[in-house]
């Protein structure tokens, strides 16, 4: 499975991650790449506003994770992993207690714990275009 | 008799104990992490271990300075949230055994709270203005920027809360941007003294009511780079003061612009600052302007109870201490807490 989007201006991302949830809802997991500034985490808060997130989407880079509740009680998990340096470092936050927790799990910054992503994940591609516009690719992982 | 407390507080990456008779303070130890610098930032596994290590010698000492047993303790309150959950683990079950232990009441805390109440904190030697009800305090730290309406010691509310990024935030990811090494806030304000703020405009966030944004900064300071770079593989290093005492006066220009909003609308005076970018030099600077141009009546708290301590547990404990708000050791700490 793969699918590519272009998202023309900032005002464009909620239509986009409408079109984009359903894919992400399947994966559960879903790692987010992307240059610092691209709009990794104004588009997650498109995926959640999507998903009914009414708390403030904020950036989790100080705080690791955040923690929303959606539509349904639905819970979503925000990460931010560019502070850590080596894998090892997620081990004690219990990780595992999140990723398999059969909630979604949204990543920013997953090339920093690349080995202990699951094989099941979404991966997501985030790139400027010339004329500024974003290209959002997402596929299955494997 | 004034109650004793013990403050505990351990959400990020510093462990810190304190011990206030009344409102006055008789110890405040914080062990700082260096491992942290290393890495670029706060990490988590090493932040737990860390104080697990920590905790225990931290407590001592802030006991032996003050000068009080275990068994003059009236109560022990600990930071509950909002942090890193392995952070918060340690200090919250620290406390709990320390409260089984003695039997004395527990007090849970909200960590953005206490940093408000640390205006409160009085000195030994001598008593300092303290804000009067209803003030407004602009917080601002690495993961905090929100203007909060006091209304009363524990009733408080949030006007205005970033959407984004926090004003630490934007000043360290910019720092590490120009190459700077964490944590970067403090060092682009030593740089920003020898540069001009008006060398460079970077764009303010539109954003309604009394809400900050600052991802909007960081991107564009990074395009506003990467475009000058292509053109001068120097630019960076030739303009270095001059970026940073831009970038800083942006900053401190967002985080004024919605407080002078808010106490314009709200028509208060008693105006506070709290958090640890109230180090910050043009921030300062910017905030005591307003005594004259507005007629605030300005406070800031002493630099050691700005950034996180156990002072400012302990003296937010006193106040619930007076209201008998106790918790049971069912309590648990929480990761994501609202004031």
């Amino acid at each position: 499975m793969e699918h590519s989007f272009i998202i023309h201006s900032e005002k464009d991302v909620e239509r986009v991650a409408s079109e984009a949830v359903p894919f992400l809802k399947e994966h559960k997991v879903v790692a987010f790449y992307g240059d610092m500034g691209v709009g990794k985490t104004t588009f997650i808060k498109g995926v959640c506003k999507v998903l009914g997130v009414e708390d403030p989407v904020t950036s989790p880079s100080f705080a690791i994770v955040n923690e929303y509740e959606g539509n349904d009680n639905q819970v979503i998990f925000h990460f931010d992993f560019y502070r850590l340096k080596d894998v090892s470092e997620v081990f004690d936050m219990g990780y595992e207690d999140y990723f398999f927790s059969d909630h979604i799990c949204l990543i920013e910054w997953p090339e920093k714990i690349a080995s202990v992503l699951p094989d099941d994940r979404l991966d997501a591609y985030l790139s400027e275009n010339e004329d500024g516009s974003r290209n959002l690719k997402i596929k299955s992982a494997v | 008799m004034n109650p004793i407390i013990l403050g505990i507080e351990s959400s990020c990456d510093d462990t810190s104990a304190a011990i206030i008779k009344g409102d006055i303070i008789l110890s405040n130890v914080v062990a700082g992490q260096k491992v942290h610098e290393e890495y670029g930032g706060v990490v988590p596994e090493l932040a737990s271990r860390a104080h697990q290590q920590n905790i225990i010698p931290v407590v001592h000492k802030a006991m032996k300075d003050a000068g009080v047993k275990s068994g003059d303790v009236s109560a022990v309150a600990f930071t509950r949230g909002p942090g890193l959950m392995g952070s918060l683990l340690v200090g919250t079950s620290f406390a709990k055994g320390f409260a089984l232990a003695l039997d004395i009441p527990l007090i849970e805390v909200n960590h953005l709270q206490a940093h408000v109440l640390a205006h409160f904190i009085q000195e030994p030697d001598q008593k300092h203005e303290v804000p009067e009800f209803p003030f407004l305090c602009l917080l601002v730290s690495g993961g905090n920027s929100q203007i909060v309406l006091v209304h009363d010691f524990l009733h408080m509310e949030i006007i205005g809360q970033t959407i984004d990024d926090a004003a630490g935030e934007a000043f360290d990811k910019c720092a590490k941007v120009i190459g700077l090494p964490y944590p970067g806030g403090p060092l682009i304000d030593k740089l920003a003294q020898e540069g001009d703020p008006e060398a460079f405009e970077f764009s303010k966030p539109r954003i309604a009511n009394f809400d900050y944004s600052f991802s909007g900064l960081k991107t564009s300071f990074l395009y506003f780079l990467r475009d000058n770079v292509k053109k001068d593989p120097d630019f960076i290093e030739r303009h270095k003061n001059d970026l940073c005492a831009s970038l800083q006066k942006t900053i401190v220009d967002i985080l004024m612009d919605k407080l002078i909003a808010a106490a314009k609308k709200t028509g208060i005076k008693e105006i506070a600052l709290a958090g640890g970018v109230s180090a910050n030099s043009g921030l300062r600077q910017a905030f005591m302007e307003g005594e004259e141009k507005y007629g605030w009546n300005i406070y800031i708290p002493k630099f050691g109870y700005t950034t996180d301590n156990a002072a400012m547990i302990a003296i937010t404990g006193l106040f619930k201490y007076q209201k008998k708000e106790f918790v049971g050791q069912e309590v648990a700490p929480f990761a994501r807490m609202a004031l």
